[in-house]
């Protein structure tokens, strides 16, 4: 008796030790991700703040980027942005200085986030458009043939395909073949077609979710197969589309590879808007907030005046990429719990 | 009589006639039928490119390949190989003068004295040193003159195809104007011909002068440094030995023996340089992309697998519902940090963290620390594990969960306690669910660019095993790192073009496979246990 109990009081022991190793490499994950956040959030968050109302730095999120110049003046060190510079050479015309310059280290991220938003725009409506339509087909119309079948697999594999593939493709097909250079519409295409496999698999297996009982019981009274997936399979399907449409939207705006040699520009002066012609909007090329924050974080030498930019950067495209995909699994927690059968 | 109830009232009026309404049914299949048309086509179609794109390689890189003989580079990298590991021994001589140097610092012995009794030393390195001179004229003569021919071959080429171009677009007058220039290929390869003989003698001579040197080699103070510098002498006994056979390979070598078409597909696949733009030769061999891919994806599989799986079991069957309901979408939310937010962290932070640990006097103790290159293997790899982990982690927990409820009744209803049932009856139960989430996991760690381009350190070469582990710590580059870097800045339809098509393919291929077999093993673990 004696032998059992100490023996089950070891092996409880041993248990709750590796419960414990358990837990603690859960959180240690929790851990390394917080400390993530919080590393960009706060060093960011002196970028993007101020102490003063109305606490955001507007500038930063309204202005162009501009170089920085640095220099010592009666002592002082000045460091003024390229505009600011020009405006003090102006009243300072006889003083000679030497400034060292610091490449986008002034002014802010305005053409970036500009740019990112166009690219996840018409690239999402892109693949939202042929991406739902070819899951109503598939699940809805098509016959599940084999050809059907080969299809489904031949696309959910190329779901898993890295993105610099797509954007290998795009370049080559986009930019050079059809000769669209480096250009928002290059960039939707390729944007589109990267999210396309996984936005056709999602929309499709929650159109799939949608119980058979409910579309015969539709067709049994007499309405035909469009009012049927209109009324009685697109209603249930929807928070799962949504749901799949939003980390889409995520993982468009989050991806740098395929956008590098296909749409985006390190530097432009001009707005997308500002173009002589209406056409020409979709053959430009946009500056987009990873790109940049991959050229200043590698591009350019690194010394203390380009924390700002850099961290400031981040963190915007941080929490605005992270708040997408909040939203997405917020929507999904709350459609789960509504519907069950 | 009259209470049968007229049934037309209970059917509404009919609006659009049934033709009208069968033809809006047909519109709108056709129309969710033509997009799928389309999305077919299209993710065909980047296979397809991708194949055409990648394939037109093997032909360019092997008239590379030819040119390389016919020019007689090749001839000329047999003597420049000679003289590249003289300097390697040249290296390690100093290499050793360092260490010498170092472990005497260490028993506080004074500069001056050091350098007094190193001196005979380092005027045996020098005495080794010079000994190459001559060798060396040799080689940047050969260059010189190989060179040449190559670039007048290339011009002579271009030409060529440029005439035939024209000639086949009909434009005869255009084609007679563009003079192809002979190149007298045979004198060139002659003169080039009569570095064989050159080699021997400066070899001998570098042999006989050699031999007497290390006859004379002084001895060290230290019996490690002495143990080293002796096998420095018997690596240059070998060196001075392989120069015969460096001279019979000279003798016999001819610009005409041909290069076997397959010789383009193997210089890829089993290549161990890639270098481009270089004026003497390209070459485009996977192997240090591939090699360098392979290790990050080891390194971050090595913490992310225990990490996930951990998590993943813990989240399933440890934690209260509380902590459930909070871990769970935390985790997946780290699935949405950007890429390239990692890897500016990991330049920022990581890199520098991991360097300073190292030079802490905690890790004296591993003999490769303290590291030099903050952007290395190990970090791209840290990095990586944390992106591998919410899909290993998904994965698994969902695999997990899976299992059927009575699995585990009956494994408690026969005495088991927890841990047994996890680790007897669930994991095992689930374990095919759990190595297809490591799959997908290793599948987005291998195409992942941004991290490694900015993490890795982005230098082309096989990193050095001789050090055991410390290789992880080691720069390197990747397979989606070099296109993502070089992609940009090739001319379209180069040889250097489409090799980068073709590490795409490898990738698309490697990555495609991982995911077949991941889903199915998964389709084999639903139907086990169903």
């Amino acid at each position: 008796m004696i032998a059992v109990t100490s023996k089950s009081r070891r092996s409880r022991r041993i248990e709750s030790a590796i419960f414990w190793v358990l837990r603690l490499a859960t959180y240690f994950i929790l851990a390394c991700a917080t400390y993530i956040f919080l590393d960009i959030g706060i060093k960011g968050g002196r970028t993007v703040f101020t102490t003063t109302p109305p606490f955001i730095n507007v500038p930063f999120l309204t202005e162009p980027p501009q170089t920085l110049y640095v220099f010592d003046y009666e002592g002082k060190t000045l460091t003024l942005s390229d505009r600011q510079f020009r405006e003090w050479k102006t009243t300072h015309a006889d003083v000679e200085v030497n400034p060292s310059s610091v490449a986008y280290s002034a002014g802010g991220i305005w053409p970036c986030i500009v740019g990112t938003a166009l690219l996840v725009i018409g690239s999402m409506a892109l693949a939202l458009l042929i991406g739902i339509s070819s899951a109503i087909y598939l699940s809805e119309y098509s016959r599940n043939g084999r050809m059907i079948r080969l299809v489904r697999i031949a696309i959910l594999n190329l779901a898993g395909v890295p993105s610099i593939v797509f954007g290998l493709f795009g370049f080559g097909l986009f930019v050079i073949f059809f000769g669209w250079n480096v250009s928002l519409i290059a960039g939707w295409f390729t944007l589109g077609l990267m999210v396309l496999p996984a936005i056709i698999t999602a929309s499709e297996e929650s159109l799939r979710a949608v119980p058979q009982g409910l579309r015969e019981g539709s067709l049994a009274l007499g309405a035909s197969k469009w009012q049927t997936i209109r009324k009685n399979v697109l209603p249930y399907a929807m928070p799962g589309i949504l749901t799949s449409s939003i980390l889409g939207i995520a993982r468009v705006a989050g991806e740098t590879a395929p956008i590098m040699f296909t749409a985006a520009y390190a530097m432009k002066d001009e707005m997308p808007w500002q173009v002589a012609r209406w056409t020409d909007f979709f053959f430009q090329g946009v500056m987009a907030l990873p790109y940049h924050i991959y050229v200043v974080s590698s591009k350019i030498p690194q010394n203390e005046y380009t924390e700002r930019v850099q961290y400031g950067g981040a963190f915007v495209f941080l929490f605005l990429v992270m708040l997408i995909a909040l939203t997405s699994i917020v929507l999904r927690e709350r459609s789960r719990s509504r519907l069950s059968w | 009589m009259e209470g049968v109830a007229d049934l037309q009232t209970l059917i509404p009026p009919r609006t659009t006639s049934r033709r009208v309404q069968a033809a809006i049914e047909q519109g709108i299949k056709a129309f969710f039928g033509g997009n799928a048309l389309v999305a077919i086509i299209v993710l065909a179609l980047i296979t397809i490119f991708l194949f055409r794109e990648g394939f037109g390689f093997f032909g360019q890189n092997l008239t590379n390949l030819r040119l390389y003989r016919q020019a007689g580079l090749e001839y000329v990298d047999i003597i420049r190989d000679v003289s590249t590991q003289h300097e390697a021994l040249s290296r390690k001589l100093s290499d050793i003068r360092l260490q010498e140097a170092r472990a005497m610092e260490k028993r506080s012995v004074p500069v001056e004295e050091i350098n007094a009794t190193l001196a005979p030393f380092d005027q045996f390195a020098s005495a080794f040193g010079d000994t190459a001179e001559n060798l060396r004229t040799l080689v940047s003569d050969l260059t010189d003159q190989a060179s040449a021919l190559k670039e007048s071959l290339y011009a002579r080429a271009e030409l060529a195809a440029q005439r035939a171009q024209l000639e086949r677009s009909g434009a005869l007058a255009a084609a007679e104007k563009i003079a192809v220039p002979a190149v007298d290929r045979a004198t060139a390869l002659a003169t080039l011909h009569q570095g064989a003989a050159t080699f021997e003698s400066v070899s001998a001579e570098m042999t006989a002068t050699l031999y007497t040197l290390l006859a004379q080699a002084p001895p060290l103070p230290d019996a490690a440094e002495q143990k080293t510098f002796d096998q420095w002498k018997t690596r240059t006994r070998e060196y001075l030995a392989g120069l015969p056979k460096a001279s019979e390979n000279l003798r016999t070598w001819s610009a005409e023996t041909p290069i076997p078409w397959y010789r383009s597909i193997s210089s890829f696949l089993f290549g161990r340089d890639w270098v481009t733009a270089s004026f003497w030769q390209d070459w485009y061999g996977i192997v240090p992309l591939l090699v360098g891919s392979i290790l990050v994806s080891i390194v971050a599989l090595f913490f992310a697998v225990p990490l996930g799986v951990a998590s993943a079991i813990y989240v399933s069957e440890i934690a209260s519902v509380h902590e459930k309901r909070f871990i769970k979408p935390y985790i997946e939310f780290i699935s949405a940090i950007p890429s390239v937010v990692l890897g500016f962290f990991g330049i920022a932070v990581v890199g520098q963290f991991i360097r300073a640990a190292s030079q802490s006097p905690w890790f004296k103790w591993i003999s490769f620390f303290p590291i030099s290159e903050r952007l290395n293997i190990f970090t791209a790899g840290c990095l990586l594990a944390l992106m591998a982990v919410p899909t290993i982690f998904t994965l698994a927990e969902d695999a997990l969960r899976n299992v059927p409820r009575g699995f585990k009744e009956a494994s408690y209803a026969l005495g088991a306690n927890r841990l047994q049932t996890i680790a007897r009856v669930l994991v095992p139960a689930s374990l095919s669910g759990i190595v297809s989430a490591i799959l997908l996991g290793l599948g987005r760690v291998i195409g992942e660019t941004m991290v490694v381009l900015l993490c890795a350190g982005n230098r082309i070469a096989i990193p050095d095993f001789s050090q055991g582990l410390g290789a992880i710590f080691q720069p390197v580059h990747t397979m989606t790192g070099i296109i993502a870097q070089e992609m940009g800045e090739v001319v379209r339809g180069s040889t250097h073009y489409r090799a980068l098509f073709m590490v795409g393919l490898v990738l698309f291929t490697i990555t495609l496979g991982i995911n077949y077999l991941a889903q199915k093993l998964v389709a084999r673990y639903r139907m086990s246990i169903g």
